[in-house]
């Protein structure tokens, strides 16, 4: 960090280039010629030698040009010109009187010597402006050149060359002397002449950061900037383009957006896995799985835990797609070596899309009768379980049937997958074990009384919950099982939060339950008014972490003081104290939980308190489903609608009608819905398109 | 006895600025500098014997700065002397996020030049937050702009063809609308 690029001293060296320009101004046609000569002089300055080379043709040329014509008539011009100036008196100590034109030759060449000899390790130290390196200003420069040489060229010829001199003499000189010169010709000025320097100092300094700033600090500076930003600065010039379209910048852009709401821009962009299908059993979708995202693992750390926790998507192999999986290696290989800003872009137009509500509509056709339940590996794997007491696995890229699971005898209301191995549960009461790729059904569960309606599993524990109330933990292994007691009505979602190896468990008795898997007690049950909880048998129960903080009902909502006081009472109580207790024993519970439930609301829940803390109304009839991932909720429900809601703010996006039946269940992926219907069809809404 | 050394701070123009330690140590660059050359009281036993050396002044000579801009340096220094910055930037993405604190934003609204010369500045004395404060600055005078307007407020050439320029303009049309 401490080494400096060749530090631009307000430096000596540019003397001699302005020298050349002015040469070109007042003696066209025989100084031009030494200008390149000089030019190259200057920039060959890698030469040990430079200095003597550049001396010698410098101060010869500035000699030749500028100082033969010069002769007597020097004296009397310059003082033309100071006593031109009517309203300002001659400053005293400025006077021009004493300057003969002997003075002028020997101060040129005097000080273009001086400059090369007494400084030659300055050689390298350009200004900005005269920078060989730099093409920017120079452009400009042309365009002003011609203005002052048209107005010079009006003047008599005694005066161009009077106020050539001056000019001579001020680009001769050092830099030191030079501030000098320009600090008197300042105290001369009159306001209007000052507001004329000041107009154009600051048309003059403009300086091409990107273009002149070491590379490294360019980058930084692009950094900071968003994406239309970044794609306006990539058109500004071939510099820009290649500055801005780096790839470092680009992949601090996508640790920045992918997977995450940035906190600047309030955007974030979908992680999209991979079309790739793993052969690793492991059910957690992390970020380093993902390709381009694998170095942005220090983004990872609460992304990836939401995305276990509801265990949403599931990548599974599948021996039908094995086509699939060669053309999806290819694809990787080329993704490897795309750019990042294309990994940008491509998410960026998905994202969108989901703000616009831009999507195409695929359709899944084959259930005879409604269909209860689905799942989404978001990739390319769906699964929708249906009254007609089939389970059907549909290719989602080509739309087609990949297999009829059948074995229940009554409808199948709940299924989970991952790559191995796919569990249903049926309103026969029994669970069903699957190995899907072969369509065979390995296993089979029986012991609730009656319809198993939701199921969940990990590893060698699966768990179920039953329309008798209860919840089953089936330890596949030891062939044991638990049954938990507790709720009083249908069990209608069941969730292993692994972290923390505890259990969710909605109901339609309006409360859910957190359960400990090790000890098979109840940790904490959440409901009741004094709780805002619901009044309406709930649906669906998804615990999630989130560090970014949420927007909640509690602000707006204000309560009677006498309330406050009676939860605070509450809270004292020891019934409270010990269940809180029990829960600060727990390490790695979710912070917070998503309800959705019949009485038309879904809520979001603050685990430790067990309060509710936001609640989302705008579905008119009972929602029977709901999804999420890092950005938004999804829900479906029985008034036919899809809504699509801003997790962080809770904020209603989108509406999707146009049903003609309820929606049972729905499934989210990166850039897809999934949802079922009551009348037996399964749409997919595409925002990938 | 224990009297604090003085420090000063010449320029590449040959200006001399006395300075507090403090107020130099917010150049890392000067900071490491200092700790080879005056370690902090306590820390090594230190004899007596280099007493007459002690009165001297330590004059740290910065050829890169010249002294407009290094008034300028010292002045920030100066007014985050009792702050202290993290030395990592381990907690760089937050940083990044947040917005140009407004006494820095004031403190940079210079012309480019200036501007360009502290950015380079505290860089090389690697002091960084004024350098982020600085690349900040220059960001926001690019944020929102389209490249013609970038262009105008830095006197850049368009050097593209009448081609390649619309070309990019597609390869770039996906940024937008939002």
């Amino acid at each position: 960090m401490s080494s400096m690029q060749p530090f631009r001293v307000p430096c000596s060296a540019s003397a001699k280039k302005d020298s050349g320009t002015l040469e070109k101004l007042t003696h066209s046609t025989d100084s031009n010629k030494d200008t390149p000569g000089k030019k190259q002089g200057k920039t060959a300055n890698t030469k040990p030698d430079r200095a003597v080379v550049k001396s010698n043709k410098s101060a010869k040329s500035l000699t030749g040009s500028v100082g033969d014509p010069s002769g007597t008539t020097t004296t009397h011009s310059t003082t033309t010109a100071a006593g031109s100036l009517p309203s300002i008196p001659p400053l005293s100590s400025f006077s021009f009187g004493p300057f003969r034109g002997s003075i002028v030759t020997p101060f040129l060449n005097n000080h273009i010597t001086d400059d090369t000899i007494n400084s030659p390790d300055e050689e390298h130290h350009y200004c900005y402006r005269h920078n060989p390196k730099v093409r920017c200003n120079k452009a400009a420069d042309e365009i002003k050149m011609t203005e002052i040489q048209k107005k010079l060229e009006k003047l008599p010829r005694a005066d161009q060359e009077a106020i050539s001199h001056v000019w001579s003499i001020f680009s001769a000189a050092p830099n030191q002397q030079r501030s000098l010169i320009l600090q008197g010709l300042l105290t001369m000025c009159c306001f209007p002449q000052l507001s004329l320097i000041s107009q154009e100092v600051s048309k003059l300094i403009r300086i091409d950061f990107i273009e002149t700033l070491p590379n490294e600090l360019a980058l930084k500076v692009l950094c900071y900037l968003d994406c239309q930003s970044l794609c306006s600065a990539a058109q500004v010039s071939v510099k820009w383009k290649q500055m801005a379209d780096d790839d470092r910048v680009w992949r601090h852009m996508c640790e920045q957006h992918i997977d995450r709401k940035c906190p600047q821009c309030g955007w974030g962009l979908p992680l999209m896995a991979v079309k790739k299908l793993r052969e690793t059993p492991s059910r957690k979708r992390k970020i380093e799985d993902v390709d381009g995202i694998g170095s942005a693992s220090s983004t990872s750390g609460a992304i990836s835990e939401l995305k276990t926790e509801d265990s949403l998507h599931i990548p599974p192999p599948l021996e039908e797609c094995r086509a699939i999986t060669e053309q999806s290696r290819q694809a990787k290989k080329q993704r490897r070596t795309r750019p990042w800003k294309a990994v940008y872009s491509e998410r960026y137009k998905v994202e969108r899309n989901w703000r616009k509500g831009v999507y195409k509509i695929r359709k899944f056709e084959g259930h005879s009768d409604g269909v209860l339940c689905c799942q989404y590996d978001n990739n390319n794997l769906l699964m929708t379980g249906s009254y007609d007491k089939t389970i059907k696995i549909w290719n989602v890229d080509t739309g087609k049937l990949l297999r009829t699971l059948t074995g229940h005898t009554r409808g199948v209301r709940t299924l989970a997958f991952d790559d191995q191995k796919l569990i249903s549960g049926g309103l026969d009461g029994t669970i069903k074990v699957w190995n899907y790729r072969t369509g065979q059904c390995i296993s089979t569960y029986t012991g609730h009384s009656e319809g198993v309606i939701s199921v969940d599993f990990h590893d060698k524990l699966i768990v179920s919950g039953s329309a008798d109330s209860t919840v089953k933990v089936w330890h596949v292994d030891t062939r044991t099982c638990y049954t938990l007691r507790g709720h009083t009505d249908w069990v209608t979602s069941v969730k292993i939060h692994t972290k923390s190896r505890t259990l969710f468990t909605a109901s339609d008795d309006a409360t859910v339950r957190l359960w400990d898997l090790r000890t098979n007690k109840c940790l904490k049950v959440f409901g009741g008014v004094e709780n805002n909880g619901h009044i309406g048998q709930i649906q669906c129960v998804i615990p999630f972490t989130v560090k970014d903080k949420l927007i909640t009902d509690v602000q707006e909502h204000t309560v009677p003081e006498a309330e406050t006081h009676d939860t605070h009472e509450n809270h004292d109580a020891e019934d409270d104290c010990n269940c809180n207790d029990k829960l600060l024993d727990i390490a790695c519970l979710p912070t917070h939980m998503l309800t959705a439930s019949l009485d038309n609301t879904i809520k979001l829940w603050d685990v430790h308190t067990g309060k509710c803390i936001r609640t989302q109304f705008g579905h008119i009839e009972g929602v029977w489903s709901i999804a999420a991932d890092t950005f938004r909720i999804v829900s479906g429900a029985h008034d036919r609608t899809i809504k699509v809601w801003d997790l962080q703010t809770g904020q209603c996006m989108h509406t999707f009608g146009g049903h003609v039946s309820p929606i049972s269940c729905v499934a989210l992926g990166d850039s897809r819905i999934v949802c079922g219907l009551e009348n037996g069809e399964v749409k997919m809404y595409c925002f990938d398109c | 006895m224990t009297k604090e050394r003085q420090i000063a701070i010449i320029t590449s123009d040959g200006d001399r600025f006395p300075v507090e330690r403090k107020v130099a140590e917010k150049s890392i660059l000067i900071k490491n500098m200092l700790k080879n050359l005056l370690p902090v009281e306590g820390e090594e036993g230190e004899d007596s014997e280099s007493d007459e050396e002690d009165d001297e002044p330590i004059e740290i000579p910065t050829q890169n700065v010249r002294s407009a801009v290094m008034k300028n340096i010292l002045e920030w220094c100066e007014h985050y002397k009792d702050i202290n910055f993290p030395d990592d930037e381990q907690d760089d993405d937050s940083k990044k996020s947040a917005p140009i604190d407004p006494w820095d934003s004031n403190f940079l609204n210079v012309d480019q030049e200036m501007l360009y010369e502290i950015i380079l500045a505290a860089n090389y004395l690697n002091i960084k937050p004024l350098l982020n404060a600085g690349c900040k600055v220059v960001a926001e005078m690019i944020r929102g702009k389209s490249p013609e307007e970038i262009r105008k407020t830095f006197n850049i050439v368009n050097d593209f063809t009448p081609e390649e320029e619309a070309a990019i303009r597609r390869e770039n049309e996906w940024a937008e609308d939002r």
